[in-house]
């Protein structure tokens, strides 16, 4: 019998399965260990409205003290795990204290990938609240902001420094953004978006050289041209923190690798959120994504799992990103599918795109239609063969055509 | 405040299954799930979206922007401590008529 759990980070993850562990009635002890000196937060909003500053902190907080006190949760904060020792359940902090347990859930998140020969007082990451307390300040009017990466995170940043009065201009290496989840018809369509609200979008092309000078950061593009900035934020995706379990006996490929159970191939060693690369069932492959909503569904999962459940996680990703005064969501996985069916109106950002793979629904991305993602969720678990010319008319409403395709 | 509104018509939301009224400041969203008229304020708990412009799944009102799933009935949102506030609803002769002050939930459905 499990009594006693050692969660490594203390991120989203964490939270919600030291919450789901005590809710569903572990009684030993429960100690989370996260490097942070603060107490767990979320991240969603340090793109958005906290780096704007039109949310507080307040809003951010996810186990409080009273909770923590109340539900005996041991917080070791400032604390990084150095080891997770090979066939055990005991981790290793960098001060040397061991600790043990019945069972580990590791869901250490991920930190941004840095780009080689790019430091210096002006570069900027944003990962962590510190973070975007620094790259806030940064982000004045008349400041100008020069964005490595038009991924979500980037284009998050470019929407709330354009909101603040910032100039904004962003290099994307690839010749669209978001080519590789959404493919180039949609990566077009966030490109538009981008430029519409004066983001200076420059695809195809990245830093080549970093310098600082007195007053500014200068970077020398790859298509030779040079672009001075106040600030430089490197937004060019991010590496799993698997560092801990090397050696530890656990597989690791581009994450710590876990079945659909949160399982690792170690007994009583468990793996979850950003950092997991989940085996799943619906997409018959193994994944790691980045969402929030994959950090939820995940430590819950991992924490019936430790508590003797066998609940295998099978929810069809789903994100959503806020720019540019827009609501971006995105459910499935669509990789490989062979038609996209648009909903709506593309050009005028007001659509949902549906992607086929021999007729079965995989995956769905939508601006300002979350409703429609809700539906498209629901037929894509079902592995529904939707009809395409019901996708497409307005006229047919989307929750009878996934009910008469189930 | 506490005296009926009539705000649509039975007819109406057969048709179109929700509808977004505004009654003195409030918007309220209408749904009709399963022949019955929930009152919803339409303005999410969350961050603000229109619960109207979402769609319901499962006897549930899934909001657009971040798809919490509310109850119509209590307004509680599943897996959370939030509370969208509802309000009572009457039909008469077809028409349906809201009370503009939010309900107090009783303690079951607390
Ligand atoms: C700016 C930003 C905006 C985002 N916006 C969205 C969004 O709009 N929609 C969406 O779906 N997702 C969004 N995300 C992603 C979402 O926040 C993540 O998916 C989620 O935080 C993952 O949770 P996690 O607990 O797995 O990892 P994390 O939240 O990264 O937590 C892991 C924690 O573990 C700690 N840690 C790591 N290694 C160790 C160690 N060895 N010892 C001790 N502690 C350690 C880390 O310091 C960290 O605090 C955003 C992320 C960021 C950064
Ligand atoms: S605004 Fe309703 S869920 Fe976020």
């Amino acid at each position: 019998m499990t009594e006693s759990v050692i969660i490594v980070g203390a991120g989203q993850t964490a939270a919600v399965a030291a919450r789901t562990l005590r809710r569903r009635g572990l009684g030993g002890r429960i100690t989370v260990v996260g490097e942070e000196a603060v107490r767990p937060y979320q991240r969603p909003p340090l793109s958005k409205d906290y780096l704007s500053g039109r949310e507080g902190e307040d809003g951010l907080w996810l186990l409080t003290e009273d909770w923590c006190d109340r539900n005996e949760v041991g917080l070791r904060l400032g604390a990084h795990v150095r080891k997770v020792h090979r066939g055990s359940r005991s981790v290793e902090l960098a001060d040397g204290t061991l600790l043990e347990a019945d069972a580990l859930l590791v869901a250490t998140g991920t930190r941004p990938r840095r780009l080689p020969g790019v430091e210096g007082e002006r570069v900027r990451y944003l990962r962590t609240l510190a973070d975007a307390n620094r790259l806030g300040a940064d982000l004045r009017p008349g400041a100008h902001v020069l964005v490595i990466g038009a991924g979500f995170i980037g284009a998050e940043v470019a929407s709330t420094a354009r909101e603040l009065g910032a100039s904004v201009t962003v290099l994307e290496r690839a010749d669209h953004p978001l080519g590789h989840v959404l493919g180039r018809r949609m990566g077009e369509v966030c490109a538009a978006l981008q430029r519409e609200h004066g983001v200076d979008l420059r695809t195809g092309e990245t830093v080549e050289k970093y310098m600082e000078t007195a007053d500014a950061a200068v970077v020398t593009t790859t298509a030779g041209r040079a672009i001075e900035a106040d600030v430089v934020v490197i937004a060019v995706g991010v590496v799993p923190n698997v560092e801990p379990l090397i050696g530890s006996g656990v597989e690791l490929n581009n994450g710590v690798v876990v079945d659909e159970h949160c399982r690792t191939g170690v007994a009583g060693v468990f793996a979850a959120g950003d950092v997991a690369r989940h085996y799943h069932p619906l997409f018959e492959r193994h994944l790691r994504v980045e969402h929030f909503d994959n950090a939820n569904g995940q430590g819950m999962a991992a924490a019936k799992n430790i508590l003797g459940e066998r609940i295998a996680y099978t929810a069809p990703h789903w994100f959503w990103s806020d720019q540019f005064g827009r609501n971006l969501q995105h459910v499935g996985h669509g990789h490989g599918c062979d038609e996209i069916v648009v909903r709506g109106q593309a050009d005028s950002f007001d659509f949902t795109a549906f992607y086929l793979h021999n007729g079965v629904l995989r995956a769905a991305f939508a601006v300002d239609r979350g409703g429609d993602i809700a539906v498209a969720r629901q037929m894509i678990s079902a592995r529904a063969m939707p009809d395409p010319a019901g996708l497409r008319d307005e006229n047919v409403d989307l929750a009878d055509l996934s009910a008469a395709t189930h | 405040m506490g005296s009926w509104v009539e705000v649509a018509s039975l007819e109406e939301l057969a048709r179109r299954k929700r509808k977004l009224v505004v009654v003195g400041t409030q918007q309220i969203g209408l749904f009709l799930i399963g022949g019955t008229v929930y009152a919803v304020s339409d303005v999410c708990v969350h961050k603000q979206r229109s619960l109207t412009k979402g769609t319901v799944l499962n006897g549930q009102i899934i909001c657009p922007g971040h798809q919490w799933a509310f109850d119509p009935q209590t307004g509680r949102a599943a897996d959370r401590e939030e509370c969208q506030p509802t309000y009572d609803v009457r039909i008469e002769q077809g028409a349906v008529f809201v009370n503009p002050s939010p309900r107090a939930l009783t303690s079951e459905e607390r």
